[in-house]
């Protein structure tokens, strides 16, 4: 499944304030979470505070973009009308070593969830993204074929 | 407390569609409760209903001006299944402080006319809003398919275990007169059918339906005074953790579990002095085929990881060990998001069930599922 397909999706937001920052690292390809500058500790989806220690000193922190997919579904019905054409696609949920406590939500891009594993190492691409939307595809081999 | 009863029970017929409105079918339900219950509008002193949906489409106030009814008392928690089980536990404390005398629980949706339907549901949460639906991630199948998916590589879990619910259910709402689905189902069928999101397929997946319900309790003592068996409220339980709504799906904490079903079930049972071996029947916010299972392991039925082994060695159905959503449930019954199933249990514990009765039902499990809140309701025959 190319990113096309998905790419002309609407974000259809008034961004609450403690979610901006997530979007303008994505669009200059960077990959970031919320991190608590008192406990360290990493939590998702954006509060306006940390949710372990309660501390307003929440920043975004960058991170590799290198995960596993934890569970993937190949979505095959349109429950948004405006996707009728592009199924089936995949939703992924990702996690990171780097960002322990996250799941990401995400679309797995370049392979049909056929070729997907629970476990298996994805990393995010963000070309062709405008919308900060970030994508993950499986880790190419350097022997050609993915992992 | 003052030992409490549900004394009447109302509803429309379940249908996808429906030619009524959202505030007729529930005009329809509350008046055929209070008929059932033996007691007139005005005998009532108490509205309750969900806390989030009804508030939003059909409220409280409406049905006291349609009833003419002076509350006293008014109150609603959490929302949908969890509301529909924990009604009672309000109710009790109302008529136990003599807030209130008679109460009647409404809850009724028109996700089957609506635009949305029910997928419009989820767009209350902001994080979801930004984070999943942009990535087509925006529907209730699409999540417990990828819970799903996990718990068959983290525990063996096969399609067709998940089969077995939706068939053995489907058997169930073909004993059940009152059931919008109608046609047979052969675990060939469920293979044939259409994959909605994988690995579910429709028949995973809880029906659509117009249709609202309502129950009328009043307090023990008073019920043996009316013409229907009373049906005693042996216990309630709530349950939550701090997870919210953005989260509950795909986070850590909520995850692949149903955070408030331990707690729920085991204040349920704490409070009747019952044990999960005394109870005859369950009725189970079966929302899918995976959330059922889920919840029979996180309430308590049995171990983690061994919900599909207890399903095939019990026996779901009407004639199993352990009988569940024995109307069918929300996946072949009707989707009220789980006060269906209270009323079933009253009708089970009534002996009302005719080809669907279980035999000898003396207490029945009610969990209802609004993630991450969970209540759990345990009736029993006076
Ligand atoms: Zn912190």
């Amino acid at each position: 499944m190319a990113f096309s397909c998905l790419a002309k999706i609407e974000m259809n937001q008034s961004l609450s304030p403690e979610f901006v920052g997530f979007f303008d690292n994505a669009r200059r390809g960077v990959l970031s979470f919320p991190r608590c500058g008192a406990c360290a500790r990493f939590h998702w989806y954006p509060m306006p505070r940390c949710p372990h220690c309660r501390s307003a000193d929440v920043r975004w922190q960058a991170v590799s973009g290198r995960g596993e997919l934890f569970s993937f579904t190949s979505v095959k019905h349109a429950f948004d009308p405006k996707r009728a054409d592009s199924l089936p696609y995949t939703v992924g949920l990702v996690t990171f070593v780097d960002a322990p406590s996250v799941q990401f939500v995400t679309n797995i891009a370049d392979v049909p969830a056929e070729a997907l594993t629970i476990g298996m190492p994805v990393e995010a691409v963000f070309d062709q993204v405008e919308d900060g939307r970030v994508m993950f595809r499986p880790v190419p081999l350097k022997s050609g074929g993915i992992a | 407390m003052t030992p409490i009863a549900i004394v009447g029970v109302g509803e429309t017929p379940a249908v996808r569609r429906s030619e009524k409105s959202l505030r007729a079918l529930v005009v329809e339900a509350v008046s055929n409760a209070i008929d059932d219950a033996g007691l007139k509008a005005s005998d009532v002193d108490g509205i309750l209903s969900d806390g989030l949906v009804m508030p939003t489409t059909v409220p409280r106030d409406f049905v006291a001006a349609q009833f003419g009814i002076d509350r006293r008392y008014d109150g609603g928690m959490s929302f949908g299944g969890a509301g529909s089980a924990c009604a009672p536990q309000l109710a009790q404390l109302a008529i136990s402080s003599g807030l209130a005398k008679v109460v009647v629980y409404y809850f009724g949706v028109d996700w089957g006319t609506r635009t949305s339907g029910p997928y419009g549901f989820h767009d209350l949460y902001a994080g979801k809003m930004a984070f999943e639906k942009p990535y087509g991630f925006n529907a209730q199948p699409s999540y417990f398919a990828l819970w799903a998916r996990r718990y068959m590589h983290d525990y063996g879990l096969t399609e067709r275990d998940l089969a077995t619910i939706a068939v053995t259910q489907r058997q169930s709402a073909l004993r059940n007169p009152r059931s919008q689905v109608k046609k047979p189902m052969s675990y060939d069928d469920y293979f044939a059918a259409r994959v909605v999101s994988d690995p579910l397929r429709v028949p995973d997946c809880c029906l659509i339906t117009d249709g609202a319900a309502a129950f009328v309790m009043t307090s023990l003592e008073r019920a043996r005074d009316l013409p229907k068996p009373p049906v005693r409220v042996l216990g309630t339980g709530f349950g939550s953790e701090p997870v919210n709504g953005d989260d509950a799906f795909t986070q850590p904490g909520g995850m692949m579990r149903i955070p408030g079903a331990k707690a729920a079930a085991e204040r349920a049972l704490g409070q009747a002095g019952l044990t999960h071996a005394d109870i005859d029947f369950a009725e189970i916010y079966d929302c899918f085929s995976i959330s059922c299972l889920l919840q029979i392991e996180e309430a308590g039925f049995c171990k983690r990881g061994e919900g599909a082994a207890f399903i095939r060695e019990k026996g779901i159905g009407i004639d199993g060990r352990f009988p569940v959503n024995t109307h069918g449930g929300l996946l072949s019954h009707s989707y009220l998001l789980g006060v269906e199933h209270v009323i079933e249990a009253v009708r089970q514990l009534r002996g009302d069930s005719g080809e669907a009765q279980v035999k000898d039902a003396r207490v029945g499990f009610v969990g209802g599922l609004s993630n991450p809140d969970y209540g759990v309701l345990l009736l029993g025959k006076d």
